[in-house]
Parts: structure tokens; C-alpha cells; sequence
């Protein structure tokens, strides 16, 4: 009898201690994945043109998250990659992705016209906005946001690359900077950021 | 249960208690031992880039902010307090003017990263795993078990617990 009730203390015990591990583990704040703008800041306007001839501006986007990305067209490795992460994070969000804008915006304009983000872009997604104008108004938005690029000669038929940032910025639905991530960062660490500020929206 | 068990568990409790006390001083023991001063939980580390930071650097001067290799555990918070006029980057961590950027270390590694605020321009960090109670308790977890399983075994090899004969009906007439 009293082996019955020892083993029933443990139990009732046990069990305390597991619901209460587990509202701890519930219970703790959301840590992002990205590197956090804290407080957020309000991003670096601009105005550019799409792949399709419309004007984009940032300023618009209010209310949806902005994904941006600096890169070019004929860029051999990182380009392709962030952009197939961004073809997946969208087709992960599923019908959320309407809340979330892709933008790729050049760092190389005197081959990534319209014309040939136009034809690159569907490669992805074509639901990616591909973001070119003149020298003037990108260097004012590279300057903005910390983007160094460099021409690098090859000798290669393919002609030059670009040295550039391959850093992924988050802007929110305030227009706030509020994440980075670096290259390395997978698509899931980014992927489960946009959900968790789609969800606290 | 059954009075014949009664010893059994018993002697397991005993062994048990025997294995924790030896795995807990060898453990702790260990842990002294071999000490090291990232054995510590998670705290957050703060950077701040003074004004006029990038300016001085352009110039060749060193700014002492940082040591050149920082060691850091999982876990750490990594913030970078961005006081100047431009913006600054250290690693994943770009930091617009005016603003602050942080991450958390997730991954033990060696990283060498780029910093627009050192004159070299690059960072080494590393980020270790500490060991910490979680970690010595997970290692009693493991070994207590295994010890006392072992003990137990040795002991009744070595100390075999006998049955008390039972008692024959002509006894008990008796």
C-alpha cells in the first residue's frame, strides 16, 4: 500500500516537473534568426524601375514585408542561390506570400536592363521583382544600404563578375529596417522570421 | 511486491546511490579541473562604435573596441551599439547609423569575419560550446545509469543475494 502511494507521489511529481519544463520552453521570447536592427530603423527610401517598366517604391510596399537583395544578373554562385531561397520561402509561406514582396535589386546596370532581369528573373520566379534604373539613383540606394560592389576582370568569355554584398535585408511592414542575414544564413532561419512577424502582424 | 524482490531493490537503490556519489565526484571533479573561463551561461556582449569610428579608421588609427580574437559560447548575445554617422558592419551584424544590431551566436566555430571597424578589416571570433550544469547534468545522466548498471551486476556476482529458505511444512508442524 505504501509502495502504491510512493509511486504515486513520484508520478504526481513527475508530472509537475514536465508541465512546467514545457511552459518554460513555451513561454520564452521569440529569438530571431537574422541579425536584429534593435530599435528598428526606417529603411532608406527609393524609387526604381522594374523588369516590366513599372516605378517601384519602397515607400509603397507598407504593410507587406520587403525581402531585398543586391546582386546581378550574370553572377555565377550567390545570386542564383539567395534567389532560389527566395523562390522557396514563397512557395513555403503558400498563400501568405502575397504579404511578402521579393526584390533583387542590380548592382551590375549596364547588363541587368529590364530586358534581362525580365528574361533571368522567370528562371525563379517570376513573381520576384528585378529592380534596375539610372547609375545616379542606384548609388544613392547602395550607398543607403551599405552595399559595396567592385568590378572584378576576369578574362573569361562570360566577361566581368562583380564583387558585391551578399547580405539579405528584411524591411518590415512599418518600413523599418528590422533584419540582415548574412549568405550563410539558410532559407529556413529566414523563413521562419517572415512567419514569425507575418504572425505578430 | 513480492518479499523475495525486497533485496534485489534493495541493493539496486544501494548501487545507485553509490554510482551517483562516484559520478557526481568525478563529474565535478573533472569540471574543476579543466575549467576555462567560456564555462559560463549565456550573456550579451556589447560593442559600441564611438562616433566619427570610421573616419579615425580610414586614417589608420586603431580603435581599441574589440579584442582582435574574442571568444564567446553558444548562445551569447553579440550587439553592436552603432554611435557613428555611417553605417558599420561586423560579420552577420550590419548596423545602420544611430542604430543597434545583434545576433545570437548559434553555432560553435572559429570565424573570421569582416568588420568595417578595424584597420586589418576583419574580426576573428570564437564561439565555443561552455559546459555548463546542463551539460554536467546530462553527463550524469548518462553515466549514473550505466555505472549503476554495471555495480549491480558485479555485485551480485561477487556478493549474490541468497533466498531465505522457505520454511517446510514439517517445520512449521514443528
Amino acid at each position: 500500500m505504501k509502495t502504491k502511494y510512493f509511486l504515486l507521489g513520484v508520478g504526481v511529481l513527475l508530472g509537475v516537473a514536465l508541465v512546467l519544463t514545457g511552459w518554460q520552453f513555451f513561454q520564452r521570447p521569440y529569438t530571431f534568426r537574422g541579425s536584429l536592427i534593435d530599435p528598428p530603423v526606417p529603411a532608406a527610401d527609393f524609387e526604381l524601375t522594374d523588369q516590366n517598366g513599372q516605378p517601384f517604391r519602397l515607400s509603397d510596399q507598407k504593410g507587406q514585408i520587403v525581402l531585398l537583395f543586391f546582386g546581378y544578373t550574370h553572377c555565377p554562385d550567390v545570386c542564383p542561390l539567395t534567389l532560389s531561397h527566395f523562390k522557396q520561402i514563397k512557395a513555403d509561406l503558400g498563400d501568405r506570400a502575397d504579404q511578402v514582396r521579393f526584390v533583387f535589386i542590380t548592382v551590375d546596370p549596364e547588363r541587368d536592363t529590364a530586358d534581362q532581369l525580365q528574361q533571368y528573373l522567370p528562371n525563379f520566379d517570376s513573381e520576384i521583382l528585378g529592380l534596375t534604373g539610372s547609375m545616379q539613383s542606384l548609388e544613392s540606394v547602395w550607398k543607403n544600404y551599405g552595399v559595396y560592389r567592385a568590378k572584378q576582370e576576369v578574362g573569361s568569355a562570360a566577361g566581368y563578375l562583380m564583387d558585391h554584398t551578399a547580405r539579405t535585408y528584411l524591411i518590415d511592414q512599418q518600413g523599418n529596417w528590422r533584419l540582415t542575414y548574412p549568405f550563410e544564413m539558410g532559407k529556413d532561419d529566414i523563413l521562419q522570421d517572415v512567419i514569425h512577424l507575418l504572425n505578430r502582424e | 511486491m513480492k518479499p523475495e524482490y525486497r533485496p534485489y531493490l534493495i541493493r539496486l537503490l544501494v548501487v545507485f546511490a553509490i554510482s551517483l556519489a562516484a559520478m557526481l565526484l568525478v563529474v565535478e571533479g573533472a569540471y574543476l579541473l579543466q575549467r576555462e573561463e567560456t564555462d559560463r551561461g549565456p550573456k550579451t556582449i556589447q560593442i559600441v562604435v564611438p562616433e566619427g569610428a570610421a573616419q579615425r579608421v580610414a586614417e589608420g588609427e586603431m580603435l581599441e573596441i574589440l579584442p582582435e580574437n574574442a571568444v564567446f559560447v553558444i548562445g551569447d548575445v553579440l550587439e553592436v551599439v552603432n554611435q557613428d554617422s555611417t553605417d558599420h558592419q561586423l560579420g552577420p551584424i550590419w548596423v545602420p547609423a544611430g542604430s543597434t544590431g545583434r545576433v545570437v551566436l548559434e553555432e560553435a566555430n572559429k570565424f573570421s569575419y569582416s568588420c568595417s571597424f578595424t584597420p586589418s578589416r576583419y574580426l576573428g571570433l570564437d564561439v565555443k560550446k561552455p559546459t555548463t550544469l546542463q551539460t554536467r547534468l546530462t553527463g550524469l545522466s548518462i553515466s549514473v545509469p550505466t555505472t549503476a548498471a554495471f555495480l549491480f551486476i558485479y555485485s551480485l556476482l561477487v556478493f549474490p543475494i541468497n533466498p531465505k529458505p522457505k520454511k517446510s511444512d514439517s517445520e512449521v508442524k514443528a
